[in-house]
This record gives C-alpha cells, structure tokens and sequence, in this order.
C-alpha cells in the first residue's frame, strides 16, 4: 500500500511542476474590436490581471482567472469612451471588473480550446477561448481570440441595442507575454 | 416635359436636380444646426449619420448635375440688365463652388476625426485622410462658416430670383418650375 501512496504523490508532484504558473509581463494586450456605422473600430484594456497556469502536455491541467479592469477601456474616440462606463454600456459603478474563468481546457485536433465562464455586467455566460501558446526562454507567449455577443452581457441596453448601428459581435483578442513565476 | 433645356425654359433633369437639391441643402442646413446641441446618444448618433447620408446625396446629385450641364445647354437669359445677368452668373458659379466645398469639408472633418461614413446603412465610403485632431477642428470650423456664407449666396439666389417672379414679372423662377406655364414675353422683346 505504502509505495501506490508514494507513487500517487509523486504523480501528483509531477503534474504540478508541469503545469507552470505564469506572471503576465510587459508587452501584453487585451483588445476587442467590433464595428460602428458599418466599420470596424478597435480598443483594448489597459489594466486587467491575468493568472496562468498552463500545461501544454496535460492541458486539463491549465487554469486561466482572469479580472478586467473595466473603466481602463479606450477606443481612441472620447465619445465613445466616455459612454463605456456608462449604465447602458459597461455600467462600472455597478460592475467594475469582469472575469473570465476556465471550466475545462479541450483540443479540438490541433486548436486548443479553453471553455470557461465570462462575468460581465453581472451576467455568466460560457464562452470559448482559441488558446496558441507557444513556450519560449524563461515563458511563453499566450495568445487567445474568441467572438463574443454584446447584447448577451447587455453591453449597449436601451437604445444602443439597435444593432444596424452598433454591431452585435465583438471580437476579443489577447497577446500575453509570460515569464515563470519565480 | 422634355428633359433637355430649350432656349426658354430648363429641362426636366435639371429642374428636378435644382430642388432636390435646394430641399436636400436647406434639410440638412436644419439638421446640422439641430444635431450638434443634440444630447449624447443614438438619437445623435443616428442625426449625424443622416446628415452625412444627405451631404453625400447632394454631392452625388452635384456631380449628375454638373455633368449633365456639359451634356445640356442653359436656356438664355431672360431680358434683364447686363449687371444682373453677371449677378446671377455670378451668384451661380459661387452656389457650384460652395455646393462642393461643404460636403467635401464635412467629409474632411469626418475622416479627420475618425469617424465612420456610411451612407443610409448601405455601404461605407473611405476616409479622405488620417485621423488629425487639429485638422478636424479647422474642417469643423470651416464647415460652419461655410454652411453661413452658403445661406447669405442663397439669400442672393432666392431673392434674385422673386424679385424677378414678382417685380420684373419674367420666366427665372418659372423656367425652373416643373409644371409650370411660362409668361408670355413682354411686347417688343420677343424675336
């Protein structure tokens, strides 16, 4: 019995040291894109954290939690990103951040697909990450991109839902630089 | 009603590109001046993008007309003092000059502030140029004042123009009326 607990913890001490943590470092992005008045505009987040556990060998074994710093949102244009914050769009005074949670990593032949859940403006909902990570000296490079639906998180309520003006999809990408956790 | 102009009167083409055209400026002047102290919004959103769609359309008809013109010949002057014949040429060729330089400033204005340009949510036109904010003020600026010179040339046009209908009791106005029967030339003028 002695050596099957011995050899359990030893698996169990393996796949921990496989799955790494990661710290996000400089150079990383998290953008979104979608269109207005039939043509594209994009963003990004300027303040999000990120934690990263992957595995490229065992990829149940990964875990991305992920909080968004709402109100750090630009788009390049102060109209718009003055009405971001707002209760029709992010409503930040309610729902300052968002989270994304994975459930369960998955390859689909060579994609791999990471499945969590999406917090925004107080809503859950499943959505599903394209994941590419490629390892490098002392990290790795994360890069996801999924397409999610506004109107889903009721991002733009009200008047804003005409989506002939504002479009429903929005794509979201991140490039995340990542280095060991010492 | 013939579509080309004849010596007395203007075309149908012509006629109908004058005021939809007219009714297409004057709309928009309105709407411009409404928009801008409109509240934050899609009601303002939606404003401006048919201002922008009305802009396009008269330039677009601009363009037909001005072709057309090389294609057509201009009816002849009705009798009136040579310094009104050259007032009105005048008036005229200024009305072309600024019918162009508004909708290409409020273009302008609109590429330099980076903003989209759709026409009636059909389909989207290019940026004239790259988004430069110091630019977009100026072609805001000037987009405004030009709309104002535009309406005193106008005043000019449309006052011309009554002062004939009413007083010199002449064709100007007719002659560019659809449907509308012209006044028999006064005795001694006609050919």
């Amino acid at each position: 019995m002695k050596p099957i607990v011995c050899l359990l913890a030893s698996c169990v001490l393996c796949s921990a040291a496989f799955a790494a943590d990661y710290q996000v470092e400089k150079g990383s992005t998290l953008g979104f894109s979608s269109t207005f008045q039939g043509e594209k505009f994009s963003g990004n987040f300027a303040r999000f954290e990120a934690r990263i556990r992957y595995d490229a060998a065992n990829i149940e074994a990964s875990k991305f939690d992920v909080s968004i710093d709402l109100a750090s949102a630009s788009t390049g244009d102060k109209d718009r990103d003055d009405t971001l914050p707002g209760s029709e769009f992010f409503n930040i005074a309610k729902f300052p951040n968002a989270r994304f949670v994975t459930r369960q990593f998955k390859r689909n032949g060579e994609q791999v697909i990471a499945e969590g859940t999406l917090t925004l403006k107080g809503i859950d909902k499943p959505v599903d990450l394209q994941v590419t990570f490629v390892p490098k000296e002392g990290g790795a490079t994360l890069d996801v991109s999924t397409v999610l639906k506004r109107l889903d998180f009721d991002v733009g309520s009200g008047e804003y839902a005409d989506t002939s003006t504002i479009g429903n999809e929005v794509e979201v990408k991140a490039h995340l630089e990542l280095g060991a956790k010492p | 009603m013939p579509m080309k102009s004849s010596d007395t009167r203007w075309g149908s083409v012509i006629q109908w590109l004058h005021w939809l055209m007219a009714l297409g400026i004057l709309g928009n002047g309105v709407l411009g001046l409404v928009m801008v102290d409109m509240s934050r919004g899609m009601d303002k959103l939606n404003t401006y993008a048919i201002h922008k769609s009305i802009g396009l359309t008269v330039l677009a008809l601009l363009i037909l007309r001005v072709c057309w013109r090389m294609l057509d010949r201009a009816p002849r002057d009705e009798p009136m003092p040579r310094w009104q014949s050259l007032a009105a040429h005048a008036t005229h060729g200024v009305l072309y000059l600024f019918m162009l330089a508004l909708p290409l400033s409020g273009w302008i204005y609109n590429s330099a502030n980076g903003n989209p340009l759709q026409w009636f949510k059909q389909f989207n036109l290019p940026a004239l140029l790259d988004k430069n904010e110091d630019l977009a003020e100026i072609a805001s600026e000037a987009h405004e004042i030009l709309f104002w010179i535009l309406i005193v040339v106008l005043i000019a046009h449309v006052g011309g123009a009554l002062v004939h209908h009413w007083l010199e009791r002449d064709n100007t106005l007719l002659r560019m009326l659809p449907f509308a029967r012209l006044r028999a030339r006064k005795t001694g003028e006609n050919p």
